[in-house]
């Protein structure tokens, strides 16, 4: 994306830059730039974090970074967070065991929603409802039924709702993104995603009664695994890539190396078929990470690498190359076998450079509290959600049922 | 018949039972603790950390939350990320008042605070400088003092405005700067490590930051500390103190790795800002103090300022012990200087420097 030396020489230009791009863009990339430029209206805006847990508190440290936002409250069933909480923000926050009674409150205009993932659907409807923004983590909802409800009531609300999607405000991938929209790597027809990692996955837990609240990824009740915990975000990807949310899902799981206790398998594989035969593969595994975290775009033309600090570009080699007619060499022949055409390509590719490579969950808070003030609706809305739950949620069925499973189409 | 049980006592047999099994599981496990090693690359260095845990999935998840720490505020403040918050401050904060996250003001109050008590020796906004010297891509330049004189409108602590009330960082010069962490971001991490471990139930641990900055959580086992070097650099291969390390912090500045050399001359990766110039003569400084944050930003202090000035900015400061070595050539009349240190770490240095002498 950008070497030291470009970055440093691009601070001093990164203000003008802004504006630069603002003008210089189009339809959505300009909105985009629009909702993360810097903020400096400081009207009040009051937060409410329903479960200030390990994301919780890192949206807190976002959000506390644009002008004006001062999170008023929050609810936990596991007390120790609100002091965590009070030391992320400096202050004390009225804390509350029950969600309900914080969205009661008045003094919340806008409310986090970052529990675990089966209680999203519950939280997020009822804070809808209760008239508040919502920024909702992802995966949106645990259920098709749950996450089409949302659609419903986000799009008969004037209240904005935000998906924890927050690649999609990530400068480098938008920028790469759109140099793939415009045809810079041919078709893509493949994109495969490695979340690759070497850890248990599990969390310290004071108390054994309480690991199905601390270490609730691992268990049925809450999760859908690794699919939708690192999934989500690779599947957002592809269905931005293409344009499009898949017609059908496989997948298939275990647990090969973690045999504790957990329900949630430690390692998955799923295939998403989109319109036009095209396909997203992906791929966890929680006992080695030499691949990361990272996806590739294959198109006709060449390759895209992204991954959470970068992006970059290799270019398939030319295939056909049209030649003068008139041009009547003779051929020599010869017996030469070749065998590096088969070869991975190992050389260096062509990265992106952005001038403000911001941190994505920093520009996403800014511009989810832009799109309250201002009444603008969000890049990564309901129906962003709602593609990336449609794949999480049906490759999880294909992966239980052992089988292909239809995804039913976007909303 | 039924004995009438009062609300309190209820309440409190209830409370012992509480008590009794929240221990359950801790007194039944009762293994006992063994030692576990881990390091990770983060901040352009290898961590390690080493501690007692009672088995190894609880060590594995520990160690995995206190890198995954380490890891969050390299992101936080790291000057090599465009992506960090440091970073886009270090952008935005020229343009306007920029709002920042509490943590990270707080980091920038107390490098603003060591700044002020050091009459800016201490800087965190050196960055251009150490990129006009060639340290950023190690490849080492002495710049001609035009070049100097150039960035010197750009630089500086005292252009750096904080306003706590609106936790806004404002570049009062209107120029974006090059916040570098390099000397306190250490320290800065180690010390949320530490409060992290702290919190988990660790009472026995050793951190260290690529071995320029230590802290030690409690004791080995049954030990009165964790030890710890410090290697006098006026007498290769020996050594000038051993400290048993309890709940404390170590940090260490000091020029025998990251130098470069030219026509003979060395030049050292820490600055004397205000003469914009690598230090001269100083070899090594090493510096204790509970916070690893203040132990981190005051092993560059005590390297850049004189002996006298060191132990003027020391008095007031009983809990910091203090130790630097000099050039003896150089023409420093003290090649050793201790402050509030305890031992006599001077002693091999002054009986072979004849003049030198140590508090
Ligand atoms: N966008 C991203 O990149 C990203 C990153 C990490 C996590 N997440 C998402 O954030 C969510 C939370 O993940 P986490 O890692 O912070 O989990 P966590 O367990 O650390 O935090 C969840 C919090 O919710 C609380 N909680 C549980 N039940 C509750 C209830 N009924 N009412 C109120 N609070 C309740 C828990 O006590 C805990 O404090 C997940 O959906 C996860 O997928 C998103």
């Amino acid at each position: 994306m950008m070497d030291r030396r470009s970055f440093m020489h691009g601070l001093s230009a990164a203000a003008i830059a802004i504006s630069a791009n603002a003008q210089s863009l189009t339809g959505a990339d300009a909105e985009a730039a629009r909702q993360i430029a810097p903020s400096h209206d400081a009207t009040p805006l009051r937060l409410g974090i329903i479960g200030p847990g390990s994301r919780g508190k890192e949206l807190a440290r976002s959000f506390l970074r644009v002008p004006g936002v001062r999170i008023t409250a929050a609810a936990d069933v596991y007390a120790p967070r609100f002091a965590e909480l009070n030391q992320v923000c400096g202050y004390e926050v009225a804390s509350h065991a029950d969600y309900r009674a914080l969205l009661d409150r008045k003094d919340v205009d806008a409310v986090i929603v970052a529990t675990p993932l089966g209680l999203h659907g519950e939280q997020v409807l009822a804070a809808l409802q209760a008239e508040k923004h919502v920024y909702g983590e992802k995966t949106m909802a645990f259920t098709l039924d749950q996450s089409a409800k949302i659609v419903q009531a986000a799009t008969a609300t004037p209240r904005i709702f935000q998906v924890g999607h927050q690649y999609r405000y990530s400068p480098w991938i938008r920028a790469a993104l759109a140099r793939v929209h415009q045809g810079e790597i041919g078709d893509v027809t493949h994109i495969i995603g490695y979340w690759h990692r070497n850890n248990s996955w599990r969390r310290p837990v004071p108390q054994p009664s309480l690991e199905r609240l601390i270490n609730w990824r691992l268990y049925n009740q809450w999760s859908l695994g690794l699919l939708a915990e690192l999934g989500s975000h690779h599947m957002d990807i592809a269905n931005w890539t293409f344009g499009a949310t898949p017609t059908a899902a496989l997948a298939s799981g275990s647990i090969c190396t973690y045999h504790d206790g957990r329900e949630t398998d430690d390692n998955v594989q799923a295939v998403l078929s989109y319109p036009g035969g095209k396909r997203f593969i992906f791929s966890s595994v929680t006992d080695n990470s030499q691949l990361g975290d990272q996806l590739w775009l294959y198109g006709t033309k060449g390759s895209l690498n992204l991954t959470l600090q970068d992006a970059t570009f290799y270019y398939e080699p030319r295939q056909v190359t049209r030649v003068d007619p008139n041009h009547n060499g003779a051929a020599v022949t010869s017996a030469s076998y070749q065998a590096s055409g088969e070869m991975p390509y190992r050389g260096p590719g062509h990265s992106v450079e952005v001038t403000t490579a911001e941190d994505p969950t920093t520009a996403a808070t800014r511009a989810f509290i832009y799109c309250c003030r201002t009444g603008t609706h969000p890049i990564a809305d309901v129906h962003v959600g709602y593609g990336s739950a449609l794949c999480v949620i049906q490759s999880n069925q294909a992966r239980l049922d052992r089988r292909e499973v239809a995804v039913p189409p976007a909303l | 018949m039924v004995l009438p049980i009062s609300n309190s006592v209820l309440s409190r047999v209830l409370a012992c039972l509480a008590v009794a099994l929240l221990l359950a599981p801790t007194l039944s496990a009762q293994a006992p603790l063994q030692r576990f090693h881990q390091s990770h690359p983060a901040m352009g260095t290898i961590w390690t950390i080493d501690l007692y845990a009672p088995d190894q999935p609880t060590a594995e998840q520990q160690l995995t939350a206190a890198f995954d720490e380490i890891d969050r505020i390299e992101d936080l403040l790291s000057n090599y990320k465009p992506t960090s918050e440091l970073s886009r401050i270090s952008r935005d904060a020229g343009q306007a008042p920029t709002v920042t996250d509490p943590e990270t003001f707080a980091f920038l109050q107390r490098s603003l605070y060591w700044s002020r008590v050091s009459h800016g020796a201490f800087d965190i906004s050196v960055g251009p400088l150490l990129r006009a010297w060639g340290f950023i891509f190690h490849q080492g330049h002495v710049p001609a003092q035009a070049e100097l004189d150039a960035l010197q409108p750009t630089i500086g602590w005292q252009h750096i405005q904080l306003d706590p009330a609106a936790r806004t960082v404002f570049f009062t010069h209107h120029h974006a700067m090059e916040l570098d962490p390099g000397s306190i971001g250490k320290g800065f991490a180690v010390d949320s490590v530490v409060a992290l471990l702290r919190a988990q139930g660790v009472t026995s641990a050793f951190i260290s930051a690529g071995g320029s900055t230590f802290y030690a959580i409690g004791t080995i086992p049954g030990k009165s500390g964790w030890p710890a070097e410090v290697p006098d650099p006026l007498h290769h291969g020996q050594v000038a103190a051993t400290l048993q390390l309890r709940d404390t912090s170590m940090s260490t500045g000091a020029c025998t790795q990251k130098f470069f050399l030219y026509q003979g001359h060395r030049y050292c990766h820490i600055f004397d800002p205000i003469a914009m110039r690598p230090v001269e003569g100083v070899l090594q400084s090493t510096v204790i103090d509970p916070s690893a944050t203040d132990s981190d930003a005051l092993s560059t202090i005590v390297f850049v300022l004189p002996a006298a000035a060191t132990r003027r900015l020391l008095h007031t400061m009983p809990q910091v012990q203090s130790l630097v070595f000099r050039q003896p050539t150089a023409g420093a009349s003290e090649p050793c200087s201790a402050v509030n240190w305890s031992g006599n770490p001077c002693a091999s240095s002054a009986l072979e420097t004849p003049g030198a002498h140590t508090p």
